[in-house]
């Protein structure tokens, strides 16, 4: 299945008729409240902020798995955020309200891999917000299970 | 009693038990609720075909609006990914369980399936493919929606279930705790009853306590207490005041570095004893302490302390007894005295009964004595009178005046004799002493001799005298002439026939001796011991006359002049000699 759907994307890629396309296409957009909003950032610009790994198990999948990304805090850092909540928003349109201070109370990281293969878009990609679960009891709960948005699209801070 | 005291007892443990019984039931069900909750509040399949459905649902719609040319392919790829996206969440471990359990597994492996053959169809999507496309996309729609259908009556029925458990779990635990209440409660009542029975004991206990302290305190006797170590730990006021050391002094010292009298050895055996379980007491024990001149005199009693069998020490009760002590020293001052009285007495008695006895002895010998020296001047004056009868008309004047002389001479002597032992007799009671006074024993001999010859005319003695000038002495002349003559007398009868008697009179520095010798045996030794003894009569002397009361005459009133009577060792005969002192003190 996993494997149709890198076809899939390779697919895409090869029919859009640009060969670093998944390096310079936009997957992720921020808007509200940063200092020159909006920014629309690709694979590359992600790829400049420091690469966090946690391991930790989740609701929708068996056992533990590695998730690398950047932090959420190093990201929103430096876009220079300001609000006190941040909406993630996925492909689906499916959106939740998430506080600020969970991103520095606890190692959030928007993830691009796990186990160290790219999230696709047909899985749970581009990028998915992962949280540090099986190191803080207090993240086992369904209130923390539903800010874990995957095909995550957009920020937007306020 | 006994069984109210068991329940007391009983009703607290049993009440602890089941508290503890239900506390644990409660807190291993309450776990389990909490486990419960935690994992099966994560799932929400419901949501998750929803979104599935609405994700193959807006496929659909942009299929149709790429078809009516209002949508890109973009869009359509975009969908198609997102479906793709759920179809693989469902098929992710914890979802592909429930699916299979709602029964819906053949059927989403359908979807999963169809995804392949639909995924060609995407990528070169013509407006010709659009019936076809949305024929293939119309199986997602309804197995979605019958799989939110089933999914929602499983997780209804699952939810119910659960809180069926959970009203059953707390049931139990609402049981329990009213249990553990019950239990509590009862453990408080017994608590607070417990507390307010301490309460009582402490204060009795206290009370007691204060009270025998007020009593050892004010105790007249001495009390001290020590602990194993015999080391002091209770010291009262009154003991203080018998030992001198004060309480602060001691306390904590061992009882042999306070007083020497604690390190006596039947004091220290005491405490020991105490120690070892047995009690002891000792009587009128001198205490000696600092400051004071004479010992109290103390009763002690030993008594061991004991808790539950154990030995904690040993408790001194030290009673002064000094009263009782001088009490006793006079009573045995009194019972000697009165000893001393006694014996006094008795002497007294004893003296007087002596002397009544002398008395008595010497009246009987008076008897013996008149037969035994009287015998010899009536003799002689009888023999006088006799001769002048016989002569009668033919004795001239001088004859009668000679032989009437001689009798009045020993008439004379008898009287003399007569004074003298009722004199000596009255002496020898302790009535009278002896008249002495300085006389010429020459004449005193001269007499005694002179008599002698006149009772025993046959008898020659022959006299030989002190030097003259040379024969003073202080004596009774009466009792010496009357010595002499008991010892002429005794010679006679004892001397061999027709022997000579020889007096001689010679002295020394301090006395005169008259000796009176007479041949004849030497006496027997075994009665030379006796010899003096009244009444004795030797072994020689039977069928001579005699009483046996010379020679005891003649000592006794010898010694009464502080003179002597006694036998001299001889070989040709026996010589008795008489001793008088010249001077008025007594020979020493």
């Amino acid at each position: 299945m996993r494997s149709h759907a890198h076809a899939a994307v390779c697919g895409l890629i090869v029919m859009s008729g640009a060969a670093m396309a998944d390096q310079d296409d936009v997957i992720l957009e921020v808007t509200g409240k940063i200092a020159d909003g909006p920014a629309t950032l690709d694979r590359a610009a992600l790829q400049t902020l420091p690469s966090v790994t946690i391991n930790t198990s989740t609701v929708v999948t068996d056992g533990v798995h590695a998730f690398s990304g950047v932090l959420m805090r190093d990201l929103l850092d430096s876009l220079n955020a300001q609000g006190d909540q941040v909406m993630a928003i996925a492909l689906n349109e499916y959106a939740v309200g998430i506080p600020m201070s969970d991103f520095y109370d606890y190692d959030v990281i928007v993830a691009s891999t796990m186990d160290g293969k790219a999230l696709t878009r047909d899985g749970k990609g581009p990028l998915w917000i992962v949280y540090p679960r099986d190191d803080h009891e207090a993240l086992q709960d369904i209130r923390y299970d539903y800010r874990w948005v995957w095909q995550l699209c957009r920020l937007d801070v306020r | 009693m006994r069984r109210r005291r068991s329940l007391w007892l009983i009703l607290p443990l049993a009440a602890v038990l089941v508290f503890a019984v239900l506390l644990s039931f409660s807190l291993v069900r309450m776990f389990a609720v909490q486990n419960a909750m935690r994992v099966d509040a994560e799932k929400n399949m419901l949501w998750v075909f929803h979104q599935s459905d609405v994700a193959a649902l807006r496929l659909t719609k942009t299929v149709a609006l790429v078809e009516l040319g209002e949508a890109a392919q973009d869009d359509l790829a975009l969908w198609f990914d997102i479906l793709s996206g759920r179809i693989s969440l469902l098929n992710d471990g914890p979802q592909r369980r429930f699916v299979e359990k709602i029964g819906f597994g053949d059927d989403l492996d359908r979807l999963t399936d169809a995804l392949v053959t639909i995924a060609p169809m995407i990528d070169g999507f013509t407006p010709e493919d659009g019936p076809r496309l949305r024929s293939a996309l119309a199986p997602f729609t309804a197995v979605l929606g019958r799989a939110a259908n089933a999914s929602m009556i499983a997780e209804w029925d699952e939810f119910g279930g659960r809180l069926e458990v959970y009203r059953k779990q707390l049931h139990q635990n609402i049981l329990s705790l009213i249990g553990i209440m019950v239990a509590g409660g009862i453990l408080t009542v017994t608590l607070v009853l417990a507390l307010r029975q301490s309460r009582v004991r402490n204060h009795m206990l206290r009370r007691e306590r204060d009270f025998s302290g007020l009593l050892i305190s004010s105790s007249g006797e001495g009390i001290l207490a020590v602990d194993r170590a015999a080391r002091c730990s209770l010291w009262n006021d009154a003991m203080a005041g018998m030992v001198g050391k004060t309480a602060e002094q001691v306390e904590g010292r061992r009882l042999s570095d306070v007083a020497g009298f604690f390190d006596i050895p039947p004091v220290r055996d005491g405490m020991a004893g105490a120690l070892a379980g047995e009690s002891s007491r000792l009587t009128l024990q001198p205490l000696f302490s600092g400051g004071r001149g004479t010992p109290l005199h103390v009763d002690l009693r030993f008594f061991p302390m004991r808790n539950d069998g154990v030995i904690l020490g040993a408790i001194l009760f030290m009673h002064d007894a000094s009263d009782r002590h001088a009490a006793q020293q006079k009573d045995a001052e009194d019972r000697d005295r009165l000893e001393e009285l006694v014996s006094e007495r008795t002497r007294d008695l004893d003296s007087a009964l002596r002397r009544e006895r002398s008395a008595a002895d010497l009246y009987h010998d008076f008897a013996a004595m008149v037969s035994h020296q009287f015998r010899t001047p009536l003799a002689v004056a009888d023999s006088a009178l006799q001769r002048l009868i016989r002569r009668g008309p033919r004795a001239d004047a001088r004859e009668m005046a000679e032989r009437a002389g001689r009798a009045r001479t020993a008439i004379a002597g008898l009287t003399r004799l007569v004074d003298s032992t009722l004199d000596a007799a009255r002496l020898d009671a302790g009535q009278i002493g002896a008249h002495r006074e300085e006389c010429d024993l020459n004449e005193i001999m001269q007499i005694a001799c002179k008599h002698q010859r006149d009772a025993a005319p046959d008898r020659r003695i022959e006299t030989r005298q002190a030097p003259p000038g040379q024969a003073t002495v202080f004596c009774d002349p009466a009792l010496a002439e009357q010595i002499l003559e008991n010892l002429l007398s005794n010679a006679d009868k004892y001397a061999v026939p027709e022997t000579t008697l020889f007096v001689t009179l010679h002295g020394d520095g301090e006395s005169l001796f008259c000796d009176v010798h007479n041949t004849a045996n030497p006496i027997p030794s075994k009665d030379r011991a006796r010899l003096f003894e009244r009444n004795h009569r030797g072994s020689n002397s039977v069928g001579v006359a005699g009483t046996g009361i010379g020679l005891f005459m003649a000592r006794t009133l010898a010694r009464m002049q502080d003179g002597d009577v006694i036998l001299l060792s001889d070989d040709d005969g026996v010589t008795f000699r008489m001793t008088l002192p010249r001077g008025r003190e007594p020979q020493t």
